[in-house]
């Protein structure tokens, strides 16, 4: 009887393979276990910070369907290591295709429960999220205090426009601004974002959202902050050379701070309004539908 | 002589050869539904089709052509089906009369293209340019790529290759020239009269 | 059908060169996939050493040979270049000519007793298009002005004029042409001669699972990279002749066209093609496991049925690659429904590649551990797809290093994965001789574990927020804190990357100088290996055998009394039945699975 292992192992009895099969197994539960515990945001391995109301679904739906996938995956690594030590060259085949009708079924049945409890929870609850929340615009506008921002991106900075007092853009007292977006905390903002180039994305990590900018086309989405700070805005669509730094940052304010900034902004933008320069006009009529 | 015809176990070869073609004009046919795909894309986010301006597209000089291209199936057909019946000298000149009627077609297909220009609408007008000029000028390659196939058919049909017995190798090339026709129409009916 | 003996050529240009011999031509698309694959993955070496090194330190070694100008240091622009030439080669250029366009011809016609191919001088010119193809690919690192550099999807406006000038993205544009036609021609063949010519008894549900992956990955290449040649001649068409079926915005006067067309035509194409990539590997992996546990493939019906529903099923999930590009809420539903879906079969194959193994007489030889290796990376690989097929936390995903992780677990690993299994099982045949089990054995395991690091490190990097493309994620304030998860990841990816010259030194040494194969070292049921010389002779079989069961028949109890083994092949008759007069009916075993 073979003393040594192909791979070097000395595994003298059947008893000793399967307490060592067992440890593995375990320590591969204990890693996995350990890996997952939830991050600290901000430093370490792990979200950022969520800044934003809604964000917490997100989260929330990630690590739930982490959790789940990391216990499948264990029971797999597991099974692997077990049956690869254990129904080893001296474990006798068993002669089975796998063709009964209860084989059949359970094979079916591990399936369909991944499908029904991993894949429906996703699936319910990203739906419940998307039509109440992230894509429920229709709210959000006939919210009297919403504030509206268009983002014009281009290669490689975020111009951003605010409707200013007369609520219309394009007009002289809209606020321009390059990278810099400011916010009321507390206040839902919702943005339409386009392109005049090439394709980039908009991108708010700390407030989970992002949407692309669309050369031709006019993208919606919002957020609501919930902490004030200085926050990222990232470009997540390759946009060219300079992709990696078409940064801005999103600074939320609180109400009385983000209104004294408005109205100051406006007046400066007022003063620099130059009526024949057209490219500065790049703004559009906010679509709201 | 003696000669027993032996056209069964031949049926076994010959649908293979046919049905490696017909899996290649599946694939062709993919090319071209995802060119049809993009034209009724471009069309359906287009406010206007035409878009205002656009000079209008003539209709009989591309009904003569699809006229043309449909004879030129029947001539390749009428000699095809000859062959098949044993009479190996008329396949040649079906397929020469098929090959001008082909040639016929890009003629007039370039004639179209000129007057289009003339009239101002050139491949970089926009959507609509780029998708008049984009599928025919691809279909006009096909159809010379056919042209090259019948070429090589006529050359083998007067060298005698072609026997009752192999029509196959003759079938699978009309199947090609056919199916260009068949593209052809298509064309005809979403670009120039829908 | 059968196929007639043709004398094999004696001149070494219809030989080697413009040969029609689908065991050669296996071969040529080995070869050059590997040299590719070398390629590529120095590439990906440049990635990781600028995510390591961010602040421009030269790249050893090859620096300033590939970028003299700044002293072997990578600029923005090399690097968009670098990135996307990454992509693109890795898959058209090295997985898909090793794991289709060399083991779909080299097992197909063995595997199903054909003589060769159905078109053999199809299957020769499909090899020199691929050539062709890749003198395009050597072309654009060529161009002055770069080679393509809008990622390996290829995104208009950015891959038009208005975003990439100059010829490196054209001569790409031309290059996937040009491959796509050569895999079409290449699918037409493996379909038409799997129809037309299987070995009298060889019915559908008799092939091995390794001839139902090379299948079906030939039918999506045939219906789904004709549209991937659309949009790259589309593509070419605005680059060379100013039309504007990309270009919008203001870089286009009125009535521009659409970028999104783009995408909808690439991932038409580019969904099916993950899949393209990875039905082999499946079926590949499907028999292995078999054969070297020894035990009938669990459930044979249930795996060919998953990985049709895949096939069929692949065509309509494509739009989870379009989530955040503004797409109509009911069709983002739609195809997130079909994309979770989609989930089903692929879970059933994986159920039923551990039962399988259960309860098995496990032989740990490296084609068996690379296989067990897939079987690990694609479970990781498969689970983490499930976030990025969901719409809602798709937002937060996209376009993070998250994405990067899931698809080269999925498709680069785990591809890789089986094609260095398929490499280990069929060397002796295609050879004649044995590769180095030690050495392989050390492969695998530096490959595997280090594989887990690299993509899991970049799972985390993405999960925490860190994008992908770009030149130096750092100057987001955000994720400055993972610079040591990244220096990390690329440490363990350069191991990676060296693990590699085990193999490279293994494969060639034992080409000339390995042991000597025996006709079936594995004892294994597959025709190739129990019915053809090793290596085989031209026209493979001297006479074509008949099969009267399926191609797992391991650990039947009636074998180990009469035969004395564990194994029968897919011809032999039960010796039992044979003396007792009883005429050996295809019915019981023919249906093996039933």
């Amino acid at each position: 009887m073979r003393t040594r292992s192909r791979w070097g192992l000395c595994p003298r009895t059947p008893g000793l393979l399967r307490a060592a099969a067992a440890a593995l197994s375990a320590a591969a539960l204990f890693t996995g276990g350990v890996a997952m515990a939830k991050p600290q945001p901000g430093s370490g391995i792990g979200l950022p910070v969520d800044a934003s109301v809604e964000g917490h679904r997100i989260d929330w739906l990630m690590n739930t369907t982490n959790v789940m996938t990391g216990v499948l995956f264990l029971i797999m690594v597991g099974w692997l290591i077990y049956a690869s030590l254990i129904h080893n060259r001296k474990h006798e085949a068993r002669y089975d295709h796998g063709t009964s009708k209860r084989s059949m079924t359970l094979a079916l049945a591990m399936a369909g429960s991944v499908f029904v409890f991993v894949d429906g929870n996703l699936f319910f609850n990203s739906t419940m999220d998307l039509e109440n929340v992230f894509h429920n615009f229709e709210k959000i506008e006939k919210d009297p205090s919403t504030i509206r921002v268009e983002v014009n991106a281009h290669q490689w900075a975020w111009d951003l426009r605010y409707a200013g007092p007369d609520g219309k853009f394009n007009t002289k007292d809209d606020i321009i601004s390059l990278n810099d977006l400011r916010i009321p905390v507390g206040t839902p903002v919702i943005f339409n974002v386009a392109s005049t180039d090439v394709l980039h994305a908009f991108n708010l990590p700390n407030f989970r959202a992002k949407v692309d900018a669309v050369p031709g086309q006019i993208n919606r989405f919002w957020i609501e902050a919930k902490e004030t700070g200085e926050f990222q805005i990232v470009c997540a669509q390759h946009c060219g050379t300079n992709h990696y730094k078409m940064k801005g940052i999103v600074t939320v304010l609180s109400k009385e701070d983000y209104a004294r900034w408005a109205e100051q902004a406006t007046k400066v933008s007022a003063r620099v309004y130059d009526e024949n320069d057209e490219a500065a006009h790049w703004g559009w009529e906010w679509k709201s539908e | 002589m003696g000669t027993i015809v032996e056209l069964r176990p031949r049926a076994r070869e010959d649908f293979t050869q046919s049905l490696g073609m017909m899996i290649g004009l599946a694939s062709w046919t993919m090319m071209f539904g995802a060119l049809f795909f993009m034209y009724f894309g471009m069309r359906a986010n287009a406010p206007m089709w035409p878009p205002a301006g656009t000079p209008r597209l003539p209709v009989a000089l591309p009904a003569v052509n699809t006229a043309v291209l449909a004879a030129s199936s029947l001539a390749l057909w009428r000699g095809v089906s000859q062959l098949a019946k044993g009479r190996r000298g008329a396949l040649a000149p079906w397929v020469g009369v098929a090959m001008v009627l082909g040639i016929a077609f890009v003629t007039l297909q370039v004639m179209g293209w000129r007057t289009q220009l003339a009239a101002g609408l050139l491949p970089s007008s926009g959507a609509y340019g780029s998708v008049f000029y984009g599928l025919t000028a691809l279909h006009a390659v096909h159809v010379a790529a056919g042209l090259l196939v019948l070429l090589v058919v006529l050359v083998r049909s007067l060298l005698g290759t072609y026997t009752e017995h192999n029509v196959i190798r003759v079938r699978v090339a009309a199947m090609f020239w056919h199916f260009v026709d068949a593209v052809w129409l298509l064309m005809f009916v979403s670009i120039y009269l829908f | 059908m059968e196929q007639h003996i043709h004398p094999e050529p004696t001149n070494f240009i219809w030989k080697y060169v413009f040969t029609i011999d689908h065991k050669v031509i296996a071969k040529q698309f080995l070869f050059t996939g590997l040299t590719f694959l070398l390629v590529g993955g120095t590439l990906a070496m440049m990635i990781r050493w600028q995510w390591a090194f961010p602040w421009g330190a030269p790249v050893p070694v090859i620096g300033k040979l590939l970028l003299p100008t700044t002293g072997g240091a990578i600029t923005p622009p090399a690097y968009a270049s670098i990135f996307t030439m990454h992509g693109l080669i890795m898959i058209f250029w090295a997985i898909t000519p090793i794991l289709i366009g060399a083991f779909g011809n080299f097992t197909i016609p063995l595997m199903i007793g054909a003589r060769d191919m159905a078109f053999p001088r199809l299957n020769m010119y499909s090899y020199w298009m691929f050539f062709v193809s890749s003198v395009f690919v050597v072309l654009s690192f060529t161009s002055q002005l770069g080679a393509a550099s809008g990622g390996w999807t290829t995104y208009p406006p950015l891959s038009t004029n208005v975003g990439s000038p100059g010829w490196g993205q054209t001569y790409m544009a031309l290059a996937i042409f040009s491959t796509g036609i050569s895999t079409i021609m290449g699918g037409i063949n493996y379909i038409v001669t799997v129809i037309r010519f299987r070995a009298p008894g060889m019915g559908y549900m008799q092939m091995p699972l390794t001839i139902w992956g090379m299948w079906l990955t030939a039918i999506l290449n045939v219906l789904f990279v004709p549209v991937l040649g659309s949009a790259a001649l589309l593509l070419a068409l605005d680059r060379l002749f100013g039309t504007r079926f990309f270009v919008a915005g203001a870089a286009v006067g009125t009535h521009g066209g659409d970028p999104m067309l783009f995408q909808h035509l690439f991932w038409i194409f580019g969904h099916p093609e993950v899949y393209i990539l990875i039905l082999p590997a499946w079926g590949i992996v499907c028999d292995l496991l078999s054969f070297f546990a020894r035990k009938p493939a669990f459930w044979y019906r249930g795996s060919v049925f998953a990985m049709v529903a895949v096939t069929v099923l692949s065509a309509v999930v494509y739009g989870h690659h379009m989530y955040q590009t503004g797409m109509a809420p009911l069709l983002g539903l739609g195809f997130e429904i079909l994309t979770l879906t989609i989930s089903v079969p692929a879970v059933l194959l994986f159920v039923n590649w551990l039962n399988t193994i259960w309860k098995g007489s496990i032989r740990l030889q490296t084609p068996m551990l690379f296989a067990l290796g897939m079987v690990f990376v694609f479970g990781a690989g498969g689970l983490t797809g499930l976030l990025l097929g969901t719409i809602s936390t798709d937002i937060y995903l996209h376009d993070t290093m998250y994405v990067v992780g899931h698809f080269h677990l999925t498709m680069a690993a785990a591809s890789f994965l089986a094609s260095f299994a398929a490499l280990y099982f069929w060397f002796p045949k295609m050879f004649g001789r044995m590769m180095n089990e030690t050495l392989g054995k050390f492969h695998f395991w530096g490959s595997v574990i280090f594989i887990t690091l690299v993509f899991g490190g970049q799972l985390l990097a993405g999960y925490s927020g860190q994008h992908r493309r770009l030149f130096d994620p750092f100057q987001y304030e955000y994720i400055t804190h993972l610079k040591l998860l990244n220096r990390w990841t690329s440490y363990f990816a350069f191991a990676l990357f060296f693990t590699q010259t085990t193999f490279v030194f293994n494969f060639f040494f034992s080409i000339f100088a390995g042991k000597k194969a025996t006709d079936n070292p594995w004892e294994v049921t597959t025709l190739d290996w129990t019915h053809t010389a090793t290596p085989p002779v031209y026209h493979n079989f001297d006479v074509v055998p008949t099969v009267v069961r399926g191609p797992h028949e391991y650990a039947n109890p009636e074998v180990k009394r009469l035969l004395k083994r564990d194994w029968i092949d897919q011809v032999e008759a039960m010796p039992e039945a044979a003396s007792a007069g009883i005429v050996v009916g295809a019915e019981p075993e023919a249906l093996g699975a039933e």
